[in-house]
C-alpha cells in the first residue's frame, strides 16, 4: 500500500500550523424525511389537500420564497441556496444516502464509507488536538437516524468520533479516578514508555502517541473537550442559537439547538466534517402541528449558525448542508400527516464559498415530481467534496477487494449553480 | 539516516560499473538493426553501461541525415527511407552504434482499429472508469472499459450519436477530435493536443474511411518490457522499452502507447514515456505496464550499499533473505534476546502472552535448542488452534447474520479448529470445504455456503483465499492488471453452478447438494455458457452425475498447481512478518511481483513436499534466523519495510490485546453464550464485535470479506480513550481478585519482586533499574499521601499504586506491540 500515512499527514499539518482556514462540512440530518413542500418548496396555488396550512413568505432575495415559519432564514436567504429537486432516494429510513451518496444495496463488502470517513482518510487531522470527523448524534431508538456516518470499507480508524453515543461517549468522562490520579498515571506512563520508537518506521507508534495526547486532552479538558463545553461561550451567542432539548424525539434524534453551536466550535478546533441529527421528521400525522414546533427551532439554530460563521469569517471555508432521507407525499392524509415520498425532496446548502440566494430545480404544481434540474444525492456530495478540495470524480479509495472506488459515480458533478 | 545516503551515492559512482562497455538496446531490447516501417513507426533506444542507464545523459548522433530524427533522448522517428547509423557517446567513455533502416516512410500503412486506434483512446483516458468507459458511458457517449471490447467501441463511435462523432468528409470536424482537443466544450477538458501525432493519426484514420481492419490482420500476442529487472542506486533513472509482439511475428515499439503505473510510488515513480526514477528506500519495487489486455512489469532493486556482515543461515529462508540483503547492502539487526523472542513467538503462534512461569523457565533454560523446543511446544498448545481458527474463521466469513445461525457458526468454527489442532493436511482441509455437501450439523463446512451464498461469490472467495487471485474485476470486464477475462471468470464460476440448497433441519439452516445437471455458467456479455475451467487451464469434462467441485478440488490439490501452495505460504509468511512476500498477500499477479520470488517458490515447494503440513511450515518460518532478528534498527535499516533486515513491530490484534490485558490483570471476560474465562481469540464468529466495544474499536474484522485486510491495526482516538479511561479497563485494574489487588495485599513480598511480577507478565522480562526506580517512587508517593491524608487508607493507597502501575504498563507501546 503506498500513500501517505497518518503521522505524515499530522506532521505536515503541524508544520504548516494551519489552525484556521481549513475547509469543513457541517451536515445537518433531519431524520424521518422532512416535508419539502412545507419548508422550501411551498405550493400556495395547489388544492387545499396538497397545499397544507403553511404560507410562503418573501425573503431578502427577490423571487425566493420559503415557509412563513422560517422568518430568520428569510432575512438571510442570500446566504444559502435551496435545491427543490433532490431525486434518487431509495426510500429507506436511514441517513445512508445523505452521508455516502449511495444506497445500501449492492454496496461493496464492508459498506460505503461516509464523507467524514473519506475525508479522514484522505486529509487526516487538521489539528492534532481534534479528530477530523465528529458525529454529534445521540444513539436513537431507530439507530439509523442517529448514524454519524460509517467508516465502511475504510475501517474503524476513520470512524467518526462520537461524544454522545457508544463507548466514545462513556470514555470521554473521567470515571472512577480523579484528575490528579490521571496526572499521576500519565507521568508514570511517561517514565515507563521508553520503548525505542525508531523500531517502527510505519508511523503507527507515532500515530498512537498523537492520539494518546488527544485523549489526555479530552479528559483534562483541552481543545476538543473545550469545543464541546459551551459554558465559556458568550451568553449572547448561546441565546442566539437557543438551547432546545436533549430529550430524544420518540425514536428519533434530540432537538438540541446548541449542537449547531457545538458544530461551529468543533470546526474551529480542527474538525473537517461534523454531522448532527435534529428531531424526528417522519410526520405521518400532525404534520402541521409538528412543523409549528420544529420549524422555528430549526430556523433559529440554523440561522444562528449561518450568521455566526459569516461573522467569524468562516463561511467561505465551511459548507453547511441540511436535508433528510426523502420528501413527503403531496396529498395530506386523514391524520393531517404526509407519508413517505422518495420521488423528490429538498436540501439547503450554505457557506463553502457557494453562491447563495439560488433556487435550484423545481417540482410540478403539486410538489410531487422534479420537473426541472433533478439533482441526485451524489451531486450534493460531489459539491461538498469539491468544497473540501477533493475532486470526487477523480479520487478513488480502495475497497476491501482492492478495487478502486470513486467517491461518487463520475457522472455526478459538483453543482455548477453553486460553485460557478 | 545520513550515512546510508552517502553509501548509496558511493554505489552509483563506483568506477567498476563504468569499466564495462556501453551497450545499446533497441527493438525488444536487442542490439539488432532497427526496422522502422511506415511513418508512424517509432523506437526508443536505451544506452546502458552494466546495469546503469545512460540514455538521458548520453549524446546521440545519426549519419547520414534525413533518415531518422530524435524526438527525445534515444527516441527516434523516420523522416526518409534508407539506412543510417546511430552513434551514442557517454562523456569520457567509449561509444557504441546501432543501425536503423526505414521503409515506406511516405506511405501510411492501413490502420487497424483495435491495434492502433483503441490504444489511443486508452492512453488519453477516454475509456477510463471515470469517463466514457464506465458502465453506461458519460454524457451519452460510452466506450468499453479500457478498450477491452473494440468491436463495441467501433459501433459506438461510428453508428451511435447519429453519426456526428465521426465526419469523414471533414475529419477535423468530427466530435471525436473536436471534443478531445477541447475545441468545443468537453466535460473531460482538452486531452489531445491539436495537431499532435495522435491527432493526425486519428484524422488520417477517419480520412481513410474508418477501417476496422480485416480478420487476417495480425493480433497482439504479448508485450515485452526491457529491461525486465535492474539493480541501480537511489536517485538513478531507467528508461524502459516496451515492445508489442504480433501474431505474424512482427514487433512494434509501443513505449509511448502503453500505460505505466508505479506499484510503490514512494520507492520509484515513472512518467508517461517510460522513464523510471528510483527513490531513496532500499529494496525491490516494480513498474506495471499495460497495453490493451496485456501486462508486463519492470522490477527495480534499489541497494543501500552498506557493508553487510551476515550471520550463518539456519535454513533456506535465511539463505534467500540474506542473499537479498547482501545484494542490497542492507545489514540485518542483531538476533533478538530470549525474552523478546519468547514474547513474539508466543503471540504469533498462540495469540497470547507467555505466562510468568513460562518466561522464567525459558530464560533459565540453557539448552542450545530451546527456541526450537518452544516453537514445538506452542504448536502443540490448544491456543495455537484457537488463534489460527480465529484467523481462518474471519476469511471464511463465519458470520452470525441472525441469532439462529449460531449453531452453524459454532459448528463451523469448531470444525476449523479441529482441523488445525489435528494438523489435518491443508489440501485436505480445503478439499473438504470446497466439496462440502449435506447438513451443517453433520458436515459443518456446509455453513460456509450460507454466508457465501452465490456461485460467483463462492468462486471469488475460493480464488482470493486459496489461490491469491482477485477475480472480482473480471466479472464485468477484462481484469485491468491481469490476464483474466470474463470467460475465465465464468468458466471458474461454473464449478459451483450445480450447487443447490434446500431448507435444513432447523430455522436459518440449509442442506447443500449437487443437482444432477451439466455444469456451466453463462458469460452475460457473449451469452456463451462456459464449462468448468480451472484458472489458466483447459475446461474439464464433468458428467451430470458428478459434482464438479470435486474436479476443482483435485485441480487445487495437484502438487503442480501454480497458485495454491504459494498463496498459503504467503499468507502464513505475512502472519509472522506483517508483510507478504507478495503484498497484499492475496493479490498475486504478474504485475505485483514478489520481493523474494525464489523464497516464495521454495516455501511452496517445501509445503507441498511436507504433505501440506501447516505446523511444519510454521516451524520453518519461526526457526529461521530472519524471524528471530531484533526489531531494533542498526543505523542502516530504520526505513526497511520489505527486506526483513529486522522484525517489524505490529500492534496486538483486538482479541489478543483483550486477552493480554486480562492475563496481566488476572481477570477474564464473560462473553454471551460462552463459558466464563473463554478467551477472546477463541470466539467463534463476528457476533461479539457488537457485544464488546473493545473488539470493534480495536478492529476485529466484521467478516464481511475474504480479505485479511479487513482487520485493522491502525490507531485512533476512540482506542486511546478506551485504553486510558474506559470502565472496561478500569474494572479490570480494580478487580478484587485481580493482580493489582493481589500484589497490594502481598505485603510480605518485597516491592522489587512485586514490580518484577508485573514486568514479567506484561513484557516477559525483568524491569530495568530505572523502571524499578520509577515504580518504587510511585509506591512511595502514594504511601506518603496515605500518611498525610486521613481519608486515604494505607491499604487503599497501596492498591491504587499498583493499579496505576498496571495501568501505565498496559498503555506502553512495549505492551501494545508485538516487537
Amino acid at each position: 500500500m503506498g500513500g501517505v500515512g497518518l503521522p505524515e499527514i499530522l506532521k505536515a499539518e503541524s508544520a504548516t500550523s494551519r489552525k484556521r482556514g481549513h475547509k469543513a462540512v457541517i451536515m445537518v440530518f433531519l431524520p424521518g424525511g422532512p416535508p419539502h413542500q412545507d419548508m422550501f418548496d411551498l405550493k400556495p396555488d395547489a388544492p387545499s389537500e396538497v397545499r397544507g396550512e403553511f404560507r410562503p413568505i418573501s425573503t431578502n432575495v427577490a423571487g425566493m420564497q420559503i415557509c412563513e415559519e422560517f422568518p430568520q432564514l428569510a432575512r438571510i436567504a442570500d446566504q444559502f441556496s435551496v435545491i427543490r429537486s433532490i431525486v434518487g432516494a431509495t426510500g429507506r429510513h436511514d441517513a445512508q444516502q445523505c452521508l455516502t451518496g449511495h444506497g445500501v444495496t449492492n454496496s461493496p463488502p464492508g459498506g460505503w464509507p461516509s464523507i467524514g470517513a473519506v475525508v479522514s482518510k484522505l486529509q487526516g487531522a487538521a489539528d492534532s488536538a481534534a479528530p477530523p470527523f465528529v458525529g454529534l448524534s445521540p444513539k436513537c431508538g431507530h439507530d439509523e437516524w442517529g448514524d454519524p456516518g460509517q467508516a465502511g470499507f475504510l475501517g474503524p480508524s476513520y470512524a467518526a468520533f462520537c461524544p454522545f453515543r457508544g463507548g466514545g461517549k462513556e470514555d470521554m468522562v473521567l470515571k472512577g479516578i480523579s484528575l490528579e490520579r490521571l496526572g499521576d498515571r500519565q507521568a508514570l506512563l511517561g517514565s515507563f514508555d521508553q520503548f525505542r520508537r525508531n523500531v517502527d518506521s510505519s508511523g503507527m507508534m507515532e500515530g498512537m502517541d498523537t492520539f494518546n495526547q488527544q485523549a489526555f486532552g479530552v479528559l483534562t479538558s483541552s481543545k476538543l473537550a473545550a469545543a464541546l463545553d459551551l459554558s465559556d461561550e458568550d451568553p449572547k451567542t448561546r441565546e442566539r442559537y437557543g438551547r432546545g432539548s436533549d430529550v430524544l424525539r420518540a425514536d428519533g434524534c434530540w432537538k438540541r439547538m446548541d449542537q449547531f453551536l457545538m458544530a461551529r466550535r468543533l470546526v474551529e478546533a480542527g474538525a473537517r466534517v461534523v454531522t448532527l441529527g435534529f428531531s424526528r421528521w417522519d410526520w405521518h400525522s400532525g404534520n402541521f402541528k409538528r412543523g409549528r414546533e420544529d420549524f422555528p427551532m430549526l430556523d433559529q439554530g440554523l440561522s444562528a449558525l449561518l450568521e455566526d460563521l459569516k461573522q467569524r469569517g468562516m463561511s467561505d471555508d465551511v459548507s453547511v448542508v441540511v436535508w433528510g432521507e426523502f420528501g413527503r407525499t403531496p396529498k395530506i392524509n386523514n391524520n393531517a400527516g404526509r407519508d413517505h415520498w422518495p420521488r423528490v425532496s429538498c436540501a439547503l446548502l450554505a457557506g463553502g464559498a457557494m453562491n447563495g440566494g439560488q433556487v435550484i430545480g423545481a417540482t410540478d404544481r403539486l410538489g410531487g415530481e422534479a420537473v426541472e434540474r433533478p439533482v441526485h444525492f451524489q451531486e450534493v456530495l460531489s459539491t461538498l467534496y469539491h468544497n473540501l478540495g477533493i475532486d470526487a470524480r477523480k479520487v478513488t479509495v480502495q475497497d476491501l477487494t482492492g478495487r478502486p472506488q470513486y467517491l461518487v459515480d463520475p457522472q455526478y458533478e459538483p453543482l455548477k449553480e453553486l460553485i460557478g | 539516516m545520513k550515512t546510508p545516503v552517502v553509501a548509496s551515492l558511493l554505489f552509483i559512482l563506483t568506477p567498476l560499473a563504468l569499466a564495462e562497455p556501453l551497450t545499446l538496446s533497441g527493438r525488444n531490447g536487442s542490439g539488432d538493426v532497427i526496422q522502422l516501417v511506415g511513418p508512424d513507426a517509432r523506437q526508443q533506444i536505451v544506452a546502458s553501461i552494466g546495469e546503469r542507464d545512460f540514455t538521458h545523459e548520453a549524446s546521440f548522433s545519426v549519419k547520414p541525415a534525413g533518415v531518422v530524427e530524435f524526438i527525445d533522448p534515444g527516441y527516434i522517428r523516420p523522416i526518409g527511407n534508407g539506412k543510417a547509423l546511430i552513434t551514442v557517446t557517454v562523456s569520457g567513455h567509449s561509444s557504441a552504434s546501432i543501425e536503423v533502416q526505414v521503409e515506406k516512410c511516405q506511405s501510411p500503412l492501413p490502420i487497424n482499429f483495435s491495434n492502433e486506434v483503441v490504444p489511443i483512446l486508452t492512453k488519453y483516458g477516454c475509456n477510463g472508469g471515470g469517463c466514457h468507459g464506465k458502465s453506461g458511458g458519460q454524457n451519452g457517449f460510452r466506450l468499453s472499459l479500457l478498450g477491452y471490447e473494440p468491436w463495441n467501441d467501433y459501433d459506438y463511435l461510428i453508428n451511435e450519436g447519429r453519426g456526428r462523432r465521426i465526419f469523414p468528409a471533414a475529419p477535423e470536424h468530427s466530435l471525436l477530435l473536436t471534443k478531445a482537443t477541447g475545441e468545443i466544450p468537453h466535460g473531460g477538458g482538452a486531452r489531445l493536443e491539436l495537431g499532435s501525432h495522435d491527432y493526425q493519426f486519428l484524422s488520417r484514420w477517419i480520412r481513410q474511411g474508418m477501417p476496422y481492419g480485416s480478420e487476417t490482420d495480425p493480433t497482439i500476442e504479448r508485450i515485452a518490457v526491457f529491461p525486465e529487472e535492474r539493480t541501480a542506486g537511489s536517485g538513478s533513472k531507467q528508461q524502459l522499452i516496451v515492445t508489442a509482439h504480433y501474431s505474424d511475428g512482427t514487433q512494434k515499439d509501443v513505449t509511448r502507447a502503453v500505460q505505466f503505473e508505479a506499484n510503490q510510488k514512494e520507492m520509484a515513480d515513472v512518467n508517461e514515456s517510460g522513464l523510471v526514477e528510483l527513490k531513496e528506500l532500499p529494496g525491490s519495487t516494480s513498474i506495471m505496464v499495460r497495453f490493451q489486455e496485456h501486462v508486463g512489469v519492470f522490477i527495480a532493486n534499489i541497494p543501500l550499499g552498506a557493508p553487510v556482515d551476515l550471520p550463518k543461515p539456519r535454513n533456506f529462508v535465511d539463505h534467500h533473505i540474506f542473499r537479498k540483503l547482501d545484494l542490497l547492502g542492507l545489514p540485518p539487526s542483531h538476533l533478538a534476546e530470549d525474552s523478546t523472542f519468547l514474547r513474539r513467538v508466543t503471540l504469533d503462534i498462540a495469540g497470547r502472552l507467555p505466562t510468568q512461569e513460562e518466561t522464567e523457565a525459558f530464560l533459565a533454560d540453557t539448552h542450545h535448542n530451546k527456541r526450537a523446543a518452544k516453537i514445538d511446544a506452542l504448536l502443540d498448545s490448544p491456543e495455537y488452534a484457537d488463534w489460527f481458527a480465529n484467523k481462518w474463521s474471519a476469511v471464511l466469513r463465519n458470520k452470525r447474520a441472525k441469532d439462529e445461525y449460531a449453531r452453524g457458526t459454532y459448528a463451523f468454527h469448531q470444525w476449523v479448529r479441529n482441523n488445525l489442532a489435528e494438523n489435518v493436511p491443508f489440501d485436505q482441509f480445503v478439499g473438504d470445504l470446497v466439496t462440502a455437501s449435506g447438513e451443517m450439523g453433520q458436515n459443518p463446512p456446509v455453513a460456509w455456503y450460507r454466508t457465501v451464498s452465490d456461485s460467483k461469490e463462492q468462486m471469488q472467495d475460493v480464488a482470493q483465499v486459496f489461490l491469491g487471485i482477485r477475480m472480482q474485476c473480471a466479472q464485468c470486464h477484462h481484469h485491468p492488471y491481469e490476464k483474466w477475462s470474463q470467460d475465465d471468470y465464468y468458466g471458474f464460476t461454473a464449478f459451483f453452478s450445480t450447487l443447490q440448497k434446500k431448507p435444513g433441519e432447523q430455522p436459518g439452516e440449509q442442506i447443500v447438494y449437487h443437482k444432477r445437471r451439466d455444469a456451466g455458467s453463462q458469460n452475460p456479455n457473449t451469452r456463451e455458457v462456459l464449462k468448468p475451467t480451472p484458472l489458466g487451464s483447459e475446461a474439464v469434462t464433468v458428467s451430470a452425475e458428478n459434482d464438479p467441485r470435486f474436479a476443482l478440488a483435485d485441480w487445487m490439490r495437484d502438487r503442480n498447481n501454480p497458485y495454491f501452495a504459494k498463496m498459503l505460504v504467503n499468507r502464513y509468511w505475512k502472519h509472522f512478518f506483517g508483510r507478504g512476500i507478495v503484498e497484499p498477500e492475496d493479490d498475486m499477479r504478474v504485475t505485483n511481483p514478489a520481493t523474494h520470488p525464489e523464497l516464495i517458490a521454495d516455501l511452496a515447494e517445501y509445503f507441498v513436499v511436507s504433505g501440506y503440513d501447516l505446523k511444519d511450515l510454521i516451524r520453518v518460518i519461526c526457526n529461521s534466523h530472519t524471524y528471530q532478528l531484533s526489531a531494533e534498527p542498526n543505523g542502516y535499516n530504520t526505513n526497511d519495510r520489505q527486506n526483513y533486515s529486522r522484525y517489524y513491530p505490529r500492534r496486538l490484534p483486538a482479541e489478543v490485546l483483550l486477552d493480554a490485558i486480562n492475563d496481566v490483570s488476572m481477570t477474564s471476560d464473560r462473553f454471551n453464550g460462552q463459558d466464563q474465562g473463554t478467551r477472546a481469540i477463541a470466539l467463534p464468529d463476528d457476533k461479539y464485535n457488537k457485544d464488546v466495544y473493545f473488539l470493534s474499536v480495536f478492529g476485529r474484522p466484521e467478516m464481511d470479506s475474504a480479505c485479511e485486510c479487513e482487520r485493522t491495526l491502525d490507531a485512533n482516538l476512540a482506542q486511546s480513550l478506551h485504553l486510558i479511561n474506559s470502565t472496561t479497563i478500569q474494572s479490570k485494574l480494580t478487580s478484587n481478585t485481580g493482580r493489582a489487588s493481589k500484589l497490594a495485599s502481598a505485603k510480605e513480598v518485597a516491592d522489587e519482586s512485586r514490580i518484577a511480577e508485573l514486568y514479567l507478565n506484561a513484557f516477559s522480562r525483568e524491569p530495568r533499574p530505572d523502571e524499578l526506580q520509577a515504580a518504587r517512587a510511585h509506591l512511595e508517593k502514594k504511601r506518603g499521601r496515605a500518611a498525610a491524608d486521613e481519608k486515604l487508607s494505607e491499604a487503599q493507597a497501596e492498591r491504587e499504586a499498583f493499579e496505576d502501575i498496571l495501568w501505565a504498563l498496559v498503555n506502553t507501546k512495549e505492551f501494545l506491540f508485538n516487537h
